[in-house]
């Protein structure tokens, strides 16, 4: 009678039986299957490391939509900072980058972590203001406009506010401030005029709003944040547009997969001429208007590649070109592997 | 009469305390045995060795004549259920409660309801089924962990303190269930207890353990008249040694010393021992006139506040344990020290 | 006395909803925030759904997963005596407060394509996220369990022996008492993996249609500026938390 008993008492675990077995079954359920959705997708996954600037005006993801119906493959993009992207990159997390800082993506080149960069697209950084301009900057050049600023700053009639976190609009800032023949590292101890807020795009402008400061801006945050549903900067206005010192050049270079041959090269190849074919770039040169009335790219191929703009492709090559021997080129030839006629 | 249980020689020691020391014992067949003793006696121990909860640290424990190791507990514990004295519920409905023991025995559903009902008459709680146990009061509470036992139909059923704490209406229900289980069935039934009363109207062999010893075995009446051994703990208030005289009328008049005289419906002459039941003492603050045969006058010298009653220590030559409401105790206004009358009846005086 | 005490609780629960109410109409991005959640909910908006579901799922399995060793060691811990069982629990009470940035960066090290686990390809897929979450509540789970037998009275464990239990049905008795304990373990771990952000965004990053969850998006849209569309978010975060754990609390009365 006993062992009856205890069998019953055994099959009879109630709750708690039911709850483990539920959450076992949950479990193995979930591992399982997405090991096996792995196995069986026909999908490829191409991971795309990219800095928060260039993710968060949303071209990347029309661009991504279009791209997806295409070809069968999922793009992943993480928006982290500029430096950040490329340490994913370096370690092999990510298999190509799309950034805005040559100075770092030479050095990408140079460690032999990259290769096959190529720029598609441009814009300007603009400095923005608040609307009555007292330190009268508006049209001037970026360093007369800097000039200004410092003047005024030192007259209490303007303040200045930096992002401070090593992003590359900071990186771009500090090479404004050199261009103006400041000393940066003197000029942020300044009191009362200069503040820095070490936080990402969007809260500078909101803290530049509410002291009516200067500031430095790329120009995607800007419309976001002042065109969209609402203006939520309502007392800044862009002030400085034009100047060579305020160019932006994106491009895109897939992980060198002699070095790491786990990277998807295929699908970064893939990606890359899709972004600097006739359909990628008319994407990226109509993207905002709808929303904006002003695009927020410029592409970048066909002016490079048939000189359409020679002052403009002038500027470019000036600044996000590379020395390969005597000439200059947005990919020395011992960077490029594989895939010649992206260059042809 | 055969042994159920025979304990040899046992201690058991809880680090430095020991808590039962030599203790030979057997426990018949089929009756009420009981044990008693004040608490920290031993009782509890002694019942959770007798449950197969625990094992004596020295001596053996024979079960029907087995020998209880390691490896019979389990098989043995289903032939042995014990009731503690703090009840223990599990916090589903009284049905469940007293199912719980019943699935280890392979009994169908039917059989399990069946029985459910059965307990749940004796002890009076009809309809309970549903109810959640926790929710009851601490009577009905104490008389689902009795019917929870009583269920399991072992061989030998444990009683820690079975009826302390209850009141009059729960005690009675409880002290006829036991009854009714012994009358009924073939158990043995040990019963762990402090209040001397018990004993004399429910059974016959008593156990007297005093600091985990045995003190003596035998007849209740035996141990009852031991009045030394049992005075200090037992719940037996107001207990006098006098020399009585009868008088004409028939009553006798027992001098308890100190100017004490009680005078008792009984007819015994010489060294006599009784008590009064505090109960059975009316208190007042003038001197009552009436058929009582006792009126006593004194001091009140200690008061215990027990929530709904009141007990006092009246000195009237001799220390006199009243119980009265604590309505009653704030209406008259008493306090330390007020001078009081003790009333009782000659026939509330019985003898020990 | 008795009557007052009984309507203090409605009366502190209806003075906060009044007082939340006013908040949320005075300040501009709560009224906009909680009309945009109303329609973002009932238009049915697809993206937002998705991220809800994901959250949910991502989660859900990491519940499950920690549950399945996290219940029956709490279990042990509690019932059982041995050497080390407080060096034990302190540690476990310790790690409930792991920073989940500094966790999501030590599995993103582990899972990193260069890392010694690397292989398992847990980086940028919702598993990895439920399993780094699953990790992070491991300890809550367990020390709530353990305090949950360890609140049932000790005499329980008497109990079910002297009606007839073998040592190892006595402990399911003991665990069937600390069911609420338990369920309350559950819930509260759960509470904090759908609602943490260090790990959804470092295992994770936030990929739209893959990765992205409730906190990152909302981190997302807060960070880009459209205080709004956090909002929202935030409010359906909320509402989810809240019902599920109405939800458990309904299952476990009828339970007993």
């Amino acid at each position: 009678m006993t062992k009856i008993g205890r069998l019953k008492m055994g099959a009879n675990l109630g709750v708690w039986g039911i709850v483990l077995i539920v959450t076992a079954i949950v479990s193995v359920a979930s591992v399982a299957g997405t090991f096996v959705y792995l196995q069986m997708s026909t999908r490829q996954k191409l991971v795309v490391a990219t800095t928060t600037s260039l993710y968060d005006t949303g071209l990347l993801d029309e661009i991504e939509t279009r791209f997806e119906e295409e070809y069968p493959i999922d793009i992943y993009f993480i928006s982290v900072g500029t430096g950040i992207a490329i340490q994913f990159a370096q370690r092999g997390d990510a298999d190509m980058l799309l950034v805005h800082a040559p100075s770092e993506e030479l050095k990408f080149l140079q460690d032999n972590y990259g290769i096959n960069r190529k720029i598609f697209a441009y814009n300007f950084f603009e400095i923005v203001g608040p609307t009555d301009d007292p330190a009268h900057i508006e049209d001037l050049s970026p360093t007369d406009a800097l000039s200004q600023i410092v003047a005024a700053g030192r007259n209490s009639t303007a303040v200045w506010v930096s992002r401070g976190d090593g992003s590359g609009t900071h990186v771009k800032e500090k090479e404004l401030w050199a261009a103006a023949d400041f000393n940066w590292t003197l000029i942020r101890d300044e009191m009362g005029w200069f503040k820095e807020t070490g936080s990402g795009m969007g809260k500078t402008l909101i803290t530049a709003n509410g002291l009516g400061a200067y500031t430095l801006t790329d120009i995607g945050t800007f419309l976001a944040y002042s065109a969209g549903s609402t203006n939520q900067v309502p007392n800044l206005k862009t002030l400085v547009t034009e100047g060579a010192e305020l160019l932006n050049v994106y491009s895109a270079i897939a992980v060198n997969i002699t070095k790491n041959p786990k990277a998807n090269f295929e699908a970064a190849t893939t990606f890359t001429k899709f972004m600097i074919s006739e359909e990628g770039q008319e994407i990226i040169g109509n993207y905002g208007v709808a929303t904006y009335g002003q695009a927020l790219f410029f592409p970048a191929v066909n002016l490079l590649k048939n000189n359409t703009d020679p002052t403009m492709a002038q500027m470019i090559k000036n600044y996000a070109y590379f020395d390969d021997d005597d000439t200059r080129t947005e990919c020395p030839l011992q960077y490029r592997y594989g895939h010649p006629e992206l260059y042809g | 009469m055969s042994a159920i249980v025979e304990l040899n020689n046992i201690s058991k020691i809880y680090g430095e305390i020991t808590a039962i020391k030599n203790l030979t014992l057997k426990i018949p067949h089929n009756q009420i045995f009981t044990l008693i003793g004040p608490n920290g006696s031993g009782k509890t121990t002694l019942l959770k060795i007798l449950a197969f909860l625990e094992k004596p640290t020295k001596g053996t424990v024979t079960f029907n004549g087995e020998l209880v190791k390691e490896g019979n507990l389990d098989r043995l514990r289903l032939h042995s259920t014990m009731v503690f004295q703090k009840t223990a519920l599990f916090d589903t409905t009284v049905a469940k409660n007293i199912a719980y023991g019943l699935k280890f025995r392979g009994l169908s559903k039917n059989e399990i309801d069946e029985k459910l009902r059965s307990v749940l008459k004796t002890v009076r709680l009809e309809g309970y089924e549903k109810r959640r146990a926790k929710k009851l009061s601490g009577g009905e509470q104490q008389r689902v962990s009795l019917a929870r036992a009583i269920a399991l139909g072992t061989e030998l059923l444990l009683l820690d303190e079975p009826t302390a704490n209850l009141d009059q209406k729960n005690m009675s229900i409880t002290e006829a269930a036991i009854s009714q289980i012994v009358q009924e069935r073939n158990t043995t039934i040990v019963l762990a207890t402090h209040n001397m009363l018990q004993t004399k109207t429910l059974s016959e062999n008593v156990a007297l353990l005093i600091n985990g010893e045995l003190i003596h075995v035998g007849k209740a009446i035996e141990i009852l008249e031991d009045t030394k051994k049992l005075a200090g703990f037992a719940r037996i208030e107001n207990i006098f040694s006098g020399i009585s005289r009868i008088t004409i009328d028939g009553t006798a008049i027992i001098d308890v010393g100190d100017d004490v005289h009680i005078e008792a419906a009984l007819k015994k002459e010489g060294n006599v021992s009784v008590f009064i039941k505090p109960e059975d003492i009316i208190l007042s603050k003038n001197k009552l006139t009436s058929s009582a045969r006792n009126v006593l006058k004194g001091k009140i010298v200690e008061v215990y506040d027990l929530g709904s009653v009141v007990r006092l220590k009246v000195d009237v030559g001799k220390t006199f344990t009243v119980q009265i409401t604590k309505r009653s105790f704030n209406e008259m206004g008493l306090n330390l020290s007020t001078e009081v009358f003790l009333t009782f009846k000659a026939s509330s005086v019985r003898i020990i | 006395m008795n009557l007052r005490s009984k309507f203090i609780p409605t009366i502190f629960f209806i003075s906060f909803l009044i007082v939340m109410t006013i908040i949320i109409v005075l300040v501009r991005e709560f009224r906009e925030g909680v009309a945009g959640a109303f329609l973002l909910i009932i238009s049915g908006n697809p993206e937002v759904i998705e991220i809800t579901l994901r959250s949910i799922y991502i989660s859900g399995t990491a519940t499950a997963l920690a549950i399945v060793w996290s219940v029956p060691i709490g279990l042990i811990i509690g019932l059982k005596d041995f050497f080390g069982k407080r060096f034990f629990k302190g540690i476990f009470n310790a790690l409930i407060g792991i920073p989940t940035v500094a966790l999501g960066l030590v599995l993103y090290l582990m899972w990193s394509s260069t890392g010694p686990f690397g292989f398992l390809n847990l980086f940028l897929s919702p598993l990895g996220v439920a399993v780094g979450q699953a990790i992070l509540i491991t300890p809550i789970m367990v020390s709530f369990t353990t305090s949950a037998v360890e609140a049932v009275e000790p005499d329980i464990k008497d109990l079910a022996k002297t009606l007839g239990a073998s040592e190892v049905e006595a402990a399911f008795a003991i665990l069937k008492e600390s069911t609420s304990g338990v369920s309350l373990a559950i819930v509260g771990s759960f509470n904090r993996a759908i609602a943490e952000l260090g790990i959804a965004l470092m295992i994770g990053q936030n990929i739209r249609g893959q990765t992205r969850v409730l906190t990152t998006a909302i981190a997302m849209e807060t960070a880009g500026g459209d205080i709004t569309r956090s909002i929202a978010l935030a409010i359906i975060l909320l509402a989810i938390v809240l019902s599920i754990n109405l939800i458990i609390n309904l299952f476990q009365r009828r339970l007993k």
